[in-house]
C-alpha cells in the first residue's frame, strides 16, 4: 500500500474561498499532507493544464473539485479530472449545488454581457466588444472558453462520489477528510458512495437559539427590527433558512447573529431547498388567525418576502427542480 | 474567419495562470529570432455578478458579493 | 402563438380524498362530461401536498397543476387547507419570479357534493392553460451571446 495518496484540487468558476478554507486548516494541514501528495492545485502551486492532460487515468486518488460549471473550460477540466481520478469529491456549495454563481440562472448570457460590457457605469466600450470564443488578433488566433447560458453543479455533468458542502466548507468538516483518507490508505475502504460529509439533519438541530413554536404575522428586514439574540430568528419574523438547510456547519452564521442563508444546501429528504422553505414559512406565517385570512390577506403576507427565489435558492438554484428563469410565450 | 498567419516560431501558452485567485491564461508568440513578438493575457471566466445582483435585496449584498473573491 | 393550434394541455391534479376527489367521483357517477386533460392524483389532504410535487410536475412537462381541497372550515384534518393556501400563494410568487405564469397553478375548493362544480372548474382551468400555451420549461430557448 502506498504511503501517501495523490490528491488534486481542481476548480471551475470559483472564488477560491474553498482553497482558502483548505489553508484554514492551519497546522492541521500537516496531517493532510502527511497522507497526501498534492499533484494538482493551480491556486496554490504551479500546476498547468498540460500536467493534468499528461497523467494517466486513475493516476489521482482523490480530487476535490470546487467552483460552478459556468464555461466550457470548467466542464473540460471537470471531465478530465474525473477520468484521471479514482475518487471525486464535490467540494463547496458551488460544486455541490451550483452556489451563488448559480443565480445567473435568473438572468441569461445576453443580459449578463450587456450589463458587464455596456451598462456598468465605469465601462467604456462604445463598440460593445464582448468575449468571443475565437478571434484573430495581429495575425494570431486567440481563444476563450464558451460561456454557458446556464450554471450547473458538478454532479450534473460528471459522476460525483462524495459531497462536502458549505460556502466555504467549515474546517470541522474538511478535517473529516483526514480519517477518510487515512482509512483509504490503510484498508482501502471508503464511505458509501454519495455520502455528504456534513450532518443529515437540518441546521435547526444545531442551532443554539431557543425555539418556542411561536407563530408570526410579519416578516422583518434587518433595518426593521432589533432581534432578541437568544430566540429563534424565524420566530421573530427574520427569514432564516435553517429549516431547509443541512446542518454540520456549527451554526456559524447564527452564532454571529446572522440568519442562515442555506449554503449547506438541502437535506437528503428535502430534494428542493426552496420548496422546503415554502413549507417552513407556511407553517409559521399567518397561522394564528388563519381562519380569518382571505386569499388577498395571505398574498399580502407572503409578499413581505421580497425575493423568494433569490433567497431560498441562494446557493442551490442550478439543482432546483425548476432551475432557471424562463419566458412565457417562447 | 479570414486566414491568419501563424509564425513558424513558437507559441507558448501558460494555462492556467497559477498561485492566484481568478482564471486566466497567457499566450506568448515568438518571432523567428526567438524573441517575444506578442503576448496576450486573457481572463477566461465570467460569472455575471454585475447582473444577477440586480433584483436581490440590498441587505443581501454583503453576503453575495463576498463570493466574487474568497481570498 | 406557434404550435398551440390543437394544443391539448397536460394537467396534473392533486385532489384531497375527502372533498375534491369525492367531488370528482360524483362528477363521474353523474356522467358529467368534461375534458380529459387532467391526470388525477389522490392525496389524503391538500395540506399534505408539498410544493416539491408541483415543481416536479412542471419540471416534467405538466402545462398546469390543479390542487383541489376542502372549503375553508371543512378540512377533514381541521386546518390542512389553510396551510395549502399559504403554500400555494407563496409558490405562485416564486413561479412568477421564475417567469412561469402563476396561472398555471390553480387552487380550488370543491366539496364532495359538488360534482358539477368540479367538472366546471377543471374545464375552466384547461381553457385558461390552453390560452397560456405549452409549459415554457419545455420550450427550446435559444440565446445569442
Amino acid at each position: 500500500m502506498a504511503k501517501r495518496i495523490k490528491l488534486a484540487i481542481g476548480l471551475g468558476s470559483t472564488c477560491s474561498g474553498c482553497d482558502i478554507a483548505i489553508l484554514d486548516l492551519n497546522e492541521k494541514i500537516l496531517s493532510l499532507v502527511a497522507l497526501a501528495d498534492i499533484v494538482f492545485w493551480p491556486t496554490a502551486m504551479d500546476f498547468k493544464l498540460s500536467d493534468l492532460e499528461q497523467m494517466q487515468n486513475n493516476d489521482i486518488d482523490v480530487t476535490l473539485y470546487h467552483g460552478t460549471i459556468r464555461t466550457s473550460e470548467n466542464e473540460h477540466i471537470a471531465h478530465l479530472l474525473r477520468e484521471r481520478s479514482k475518487v471525486m469529491i464535490a467540494f463547496g456549495s458551488c460544486a455541490c449545488f451550483g452556489g451563488i454563481p448559480g443565480l445567473c440562472n435568473l438572468t441569461n448570457k445576453k443580459e449578463i454581457l450587456e450589463t458587464v460590457y455596456k451598462e456598468t457605469p465605469s465601462t467604456v466600450n462604445p463598440e460593445f466588444t464582448t468575449p468571443k470564443t475565437k478571434i484573430a488578433q495581429d495575425g494570431h488566433d486567440l481563444t476563450l472558453p464558451e460561456l454557458f447560458n446556464d450554471a450547473r453543479a458538478l454532479p450534473q455533468i460528471i459522476d460525483v462520489d462524495y459531497y462536502l458542502p458549505g460556502c466555504p466548507p467549515v474546517v470541522e468538516l474538511i478535517e473529516k477528510l483526514v480519517p477518510i483518507i487515512a482509512n483509504f490508505l490503510e484498508k482501502g475502504e471508503l464511505p458509501p458512495k454519495g455520502t455528504v460529509i456534513a450532518s443529515d439533519k437540518t441546521l435547526c438541530e444545531q442551532c443554539p437559539l431557543t425555539k418556542e413554536n411561536k407563530m408570526i404575522s410579519r416578516i422583518f428586514r434587518p433595518h426593521e427590527i432589533i432581534p432578541d439574540p437568544k430566540r429563534c430568528l424565524l420566530e421573530q419574523g427574520i427569514l432564516c433558512l435553517g429549516p431547509a438547510t443541512r446542518g454540520g456547519c456549527g451554526a456559524r452564521c447564527i452564532n454571529a447573529r446572522m440568519p442562515c442563508r442555506g449554503c449547506m444546501g438541502p437535506t437528503a429528504e428535502a430534494k428542493d431547498q426552496g420548496a422546503k422553505m415554502v413549507s417552513a414559512i407556511a407553517s409559521i406565517l399567518g397561522v394564528e388567525n388563519e381562519k380569518d385570512l382571505s386569499e388577498g390577506d395571505v398574498e399580502k403576507l407572503m409578499s413581505q418576502i421580497k425575493d423568494p427565489v433569490g433567497t431560498f435558492y441562494r446557493f442551490s438554484l442550478p439543482v432546483a427542480l425548476v432551475n432557471r428563469r424562463v419566458k412565457e410565450g417562447g | 474567419m479570414a486566414q491568419t498567419e501563424e509564425h513558424a516560431a513558437k507559441r507558448i501558452t501558460i494555462e492556467p495562470i497559477t498561485r492566484l485567485e481568478g482564471e486566466g491564461k497567457i499566450d506568448i508568440f515568438l518571432n523567428d529570432e526567438g524573441n517575444v513578438e506578442n503576448a496576450y493575457f486573457q481572463v477566461v471566466e465570467l460569472r455575471g455578478f454585475e447582473r444577477f445582483c440586480q433584483g436581490r435585496p440590498v441587505e443581501e449584498m454583503p453576503r453575495i458579493v463576498t463570493r466574487i473573491c474568497g481570498v | 402563438m406557434d404550435g398551440t393550434d390543437g394544443f391539448e394541455p397536460k394537467i396534473i391534479g392533486f385532489c384531497c380524498n375527502w372533498c375534491a376527489y369525492a367531488g370528482a367521483d360524483l362528477a363521474g357517477i353523474s356522467r358529467i362530461q368534461y375534458p380529459s386533460n387532467l391526470r388525477m392524483i389522490r392525496v389524503m389532504c391538500s395540506g399534505a401536498i408539498e410544493v416539491t410535487y408541483i415543481l416536479e410536475a412542471l419540471q416534467k412537462g405538466a402545462d398546469g397543476v390543479f390542487i383541489g381541497g376542502c372549503h375553508p372550515g371543512d378540512c377533514h384534518y381541521q386546518a390542512g387547507n389553510y396551510k395549502t393556501m399559504r403554500k400555494i400563494i407563496l409558490a405562485k410568487q416564486m413561479l412568477a419570479q421564475l417567469g412561469i405564469s402563476p396561472q398555471r397553478l390553480k387552487l380550488e375548493w370543491v366539496s364532495a357534493a359538488e360534482g358539477q362544480r368540479f367538472a366546471q372548474v377543471v374545464t375552466d382551468f384547461i381553457e385558461e392553460v390552453k390560452k397560456l400555451g405549452p409549459n415554457p420549461l419545455c420550450q427550446e430557448v435559444t440565446q445569442h451571446g
